[in-house]
């Protein structure tokens, strides 16, 4: 989808009638600017973007923008040349008449339906329901063109609010294009920027945000990113001021939204007040929490379908298996493997896993429970299956010969080496909190020699140097993960089940602790350091790992489990350089990746 | 449907109506369990509920085996001894059927029927694996193996996702 955002900069600023395809649909939204003069009888808030436009004729512009977008969108591109062509110069800050001219020019034929509005800028904010509405939305949307009220707020709130637009817009625009694509009407939102953009002078960098019915929603995301930046400048009592106002606007906003916005304003309250940061919730509840959230979205079990397989493929042969799991929790990864590895040609090896696991406060082995279950499941299809737990508070406290004690590596009758798998989900990136950590960790990896590594890490930027990066990223981020999670499921149209929706309230506290610990915690306390697949891939080859392809099975098994997951068609599964990301609507937001120790044995131990 | 012979005994007629010969399917369970075999899920499980041997012939674990193999897309040919021990231990045929593979083909079909709209990128993708079925299905397992010491268990949630939602408004 071609970059609209960049298009407006290279249009520049002063040709009114170079417009793309797409144009605005008269969707402006209020921009929090004080100090603008107001001109009687003209709307003050579309006056500050640089537009004069009567109240009165407000419900007429946006018509006619909305029939100007379907003549010129309807058309093929005949007319276009035409009007860049034209050097006909009217005056764009008159809206009203600049339109009537171009409507009459167009000889637009009788439109009955406008378009409908989309949910644009309000993130997460079930944009697929907003979909389905066409004609319905139309009048109310007119409507709320005249409920603008001048948004209450201080001066320095304004302009606080302004910057952190104009970056905000920055990091908005690659993201908004990608979301317009799925929604059944046309982009507004880029195009309204490159409306405004290249009608603004060059020297007034004003962004531009687009409205909709759900206005709050867009403030609210304001109101966020505005805080957030206070935070980041110290400005504690804005930021304060900031967050009442957004519990207040997310008291409007229903669904994902509504949630993100909560667990955000709480972490940002925690981070104000210097509360302390989220008790070390006991390990049963934490692990509660990660079994909920196991079972009510796709994501742990697309990332352990998909590193089994890995696995599967890369112990071929072999008679003898050694997986060594970073995380063990509850084990819901190896009864599939070991059902794999039973049914393989071949027949199944002798199977050893060692799991490591956090230390429990009540002294109750976990890790042996696990293990104990899952040796009655191995003994039950015929696997002959040792197992071995591990306590180590971090993982940068693991050495090589620990792991592979008390015999090394095990030889079966022929003399050949056990394979050796290590599996980590969502692990490793804890180990970037401390530094030096993360590099132990890959050099016990490399040391034991193992066939495959399977990496799955989420697939976002949360460890960016300034907070406000962070805080941007984590709210795109938790948004979409958040509108998965609503929408992912049966539309809830048909209500759901009582157990189901139970785990999603599990599942939104599990992901609030981690928007708490990305938003509230510094430091070391900062453990949810999460990194993109490419800085993931760099950093594995400069520990000295080559990729291995996750191969055509893998991506198979992946899209035919969630085809069963009735949201269907929101997840998509896609392969990046051999990799397997599972992302909702065009965000991936889990990555699989593959490895195994690469030629170069020079690398210092 | 099928037609089958009433099911109980007639006298034989020699040289009768056509010279043709009844055969009370009754009399001969393995062609029952043939014919059973041949079904569908749902028709399987309604045919449990005409009489008593029906009913036990249609808990057959062949019979189930045979009825998820017809549904299920074929994969590499293992070794289809192995297969039944792993899916024996693991709770059986009957029961992989009743929780992954039933309502994982109610679903795809709920979904084809929502139309032709749906993404082709994973039209390929529309049909249930034996290897991902038997996956769930040992997931769901594990979860029901009791703890250590008889703690409480969480009720198996892993299949949950299948599950269609009953509307009692």
């Amino acid at each position: 989808m071609k970059r609209e955002h960049e298009d407006a900069g290279r249009m520049g600023g002063d040709d009114p009638m170079a417009m793309g395809p797409e144009i605005a649909k008269g969707k402006m939204v209020p921009v929090m600017r004080t100090g603008d003069e107001m001109e009687c009888g003209v709307d003050e808030l579309l006056a500050a973007l640089g537009y004069k436009v009567r109240a009165s004729d407000m419900a007429d512009v946006a018509q006619k923008l909305a029939q100007l977008e379907v003549a010129m969108s309807s058309d093929d591109a005949s007319h276009l040349p035409q009007l860049a062509a034209d050097t006909v110069h009217y005056d764009p800050s008159d809206l009203y008449a600049w339109l009537d001219s171009m409507l009459s020019e167009l000889n637009a034929p009788p439109c009955a339906q406008l378009l409908p509005p989309t949910a644009t800028a309000s993130r997460g904010n079930g944009h697929s329901s907003t979909a389905a509405k066409p004609s319905a939305a139309a009048p109310p949307r007119a409507s709320a063109l005249h409920d603008f009220k001048p948004v209450v707020s201080a001066a320095s709130v304004g302009r606080v609010v302004c910057d952190t637009e104009q970056q905000s817009e920055k990091i908005l625009s690659p993201r908004d294009p990608k979301r317009m694509r799925t929604c059944s009407s046309s982009s507004s939102s880029s195009s309204a920027k490159e409306v405004a953009s290249s009608l603004k002078s060059a020297t007034e960098a004003l962004p531009v945000v687009v409205v909709d019915t759900q206005e709050t929603g867009v403030r609210l995301v304001h109101a966020l990113l505005a805080s957030a930046e206070a935070v980041q400048q110290e400005n504690l009592k804005a930021a304060d001021a900031l967050l009442k106002q957004i519990s207040m606007l997310a008291a409007s906003q229903s669904g994902p939204m509504r949630k993100v916005a909560g667990y955000f304003a709480e972490a940002l309250a925690r981070r104000i007040y210097r509360h302390s940061p989220l008790p070390q919730a006991d390990r049963v509840a934490l692990d509660l929490l990660h079994s909920h959230f196991y079972e009510s979205a796709p994501y742990l079990k697309f990332a352990h379908f998909t590193a089994n397989q890995a696995i599967l493929e890369a112990f071929t042969s072999f008679r003898q298996v050694h997986v060594i799991d970073f995380g063990l929790k509850q084990g819901m990864q190896w009864p599939a493997l070991l059902q794999a590895l039973a049914l393989r040609p071949g027949g199944p090896p002798s199977f050893r896993l060692t799991g490591i696991g956090p230390p429990q406060p009540d002294n109750s082995d976990a890790l042996q429970e696990v293990g104990w279950k899952l040796s009655m499941l191995a003994e039950s299809i015929g696997i002959d299956f040792h197992f071995r737990g591990f306590v180590a508070s971090s993982l940068a406290d693991l050495e090589p010969q620990m792991l592979l004690e008390p015999e090394g590596k095990r030889r079966d009758r022929d003399g050949v080496e056990e394979a050796v798998a290590v599996n980590s989900v969502m692990e490793l990136h804890q180990l970037l909190a401390r530094p030096g950590a993360m590099e132990k960790v890959l050099g016990t990896v490399r040391a034991l020699r193992p066939r495959i590594v399977t990496v799955v890490e989420e697939e976002a930027n949360h460890n960016g140097r300034t907070f406000l990066e962070r805080f941007t990223e984590a709210l795109h981020y938790y948004s979409s993960m958040f509108d998965s999670l609503e929408n992912g499921g049966d539309s809830g149209a048909d209500g759901e089940l009582e157990e189901q929706q139970r785990h999603r309230a599990m599942a939104d506290a599990y992901l609030g602790r981690q928007i708490c610990n990305v938003v509230a915690s510094e430091g070391t306390d900062r453990t949810e350091r999460h990194e993109t697949l490419g800085r993931w891939r760099g950093r594995m080859a400069q520990a000295g790992f080559e990729p291995v392809h996750l191969g055509s099975n893998a991506f198979k098994q992946a899209s035919m489990l969630l085809a069963l997951y009735a949201g269907g068609d929101g997840f998509r599964v896609e392969e990046a350089e051999g990799c397997l990301t599972l992302g909702w609507h065009t965000r991936p937001l889990i990555a699989t990746s593959a490895w195994r120790v690469g030629p170069a044995a020079d690398f210092a131990l | 449907m099928m037609m089958l012979l009433l099911p109980h005994r007639e006298e034989e007629e020699e040289g009768g109506a056509a010279g043709r010969r009844r055969f009370p399917i009754n009399d001969n369970a393995d062609l029952l369990a043939e014919v059973l075999g041949r079904l569908d899920g749902r028709s399987l499980a309604v045919a449990g509920c005409v009489c008593r041997l029906w009913s036990a012939v249609g808990r057959r674990e062949a019979v189930w085996e045979a009825v998820c193999h017809r549904h299920v897309a074929v994969g590499r040919a293992g070794a289809a001894g192995g297969t039944r021990s792993v899916v024996a231990a693991l709770g059986g045929y009957r029961r992989l059927y009743r929780l992954c593979i039933g309502p994982a083909l109610d679903r795809l079909a709920g979904v084809r029927r929502q139309g032709p709209a749906v993404s082709s990128s994973s039209s390929a993708a529309r049909h249930v694996s034996l290897s991902l079925a038997l996956s769930l299905f040992s997931i769901d397992c594990y979860e029901r193996l009791g703890g250590v010491g008889g703690r409480q268990q969480q009720p198996p949630a892993s299949l949950l996702f299948l599950c269609k939602p009953v509307d009692v408004s």
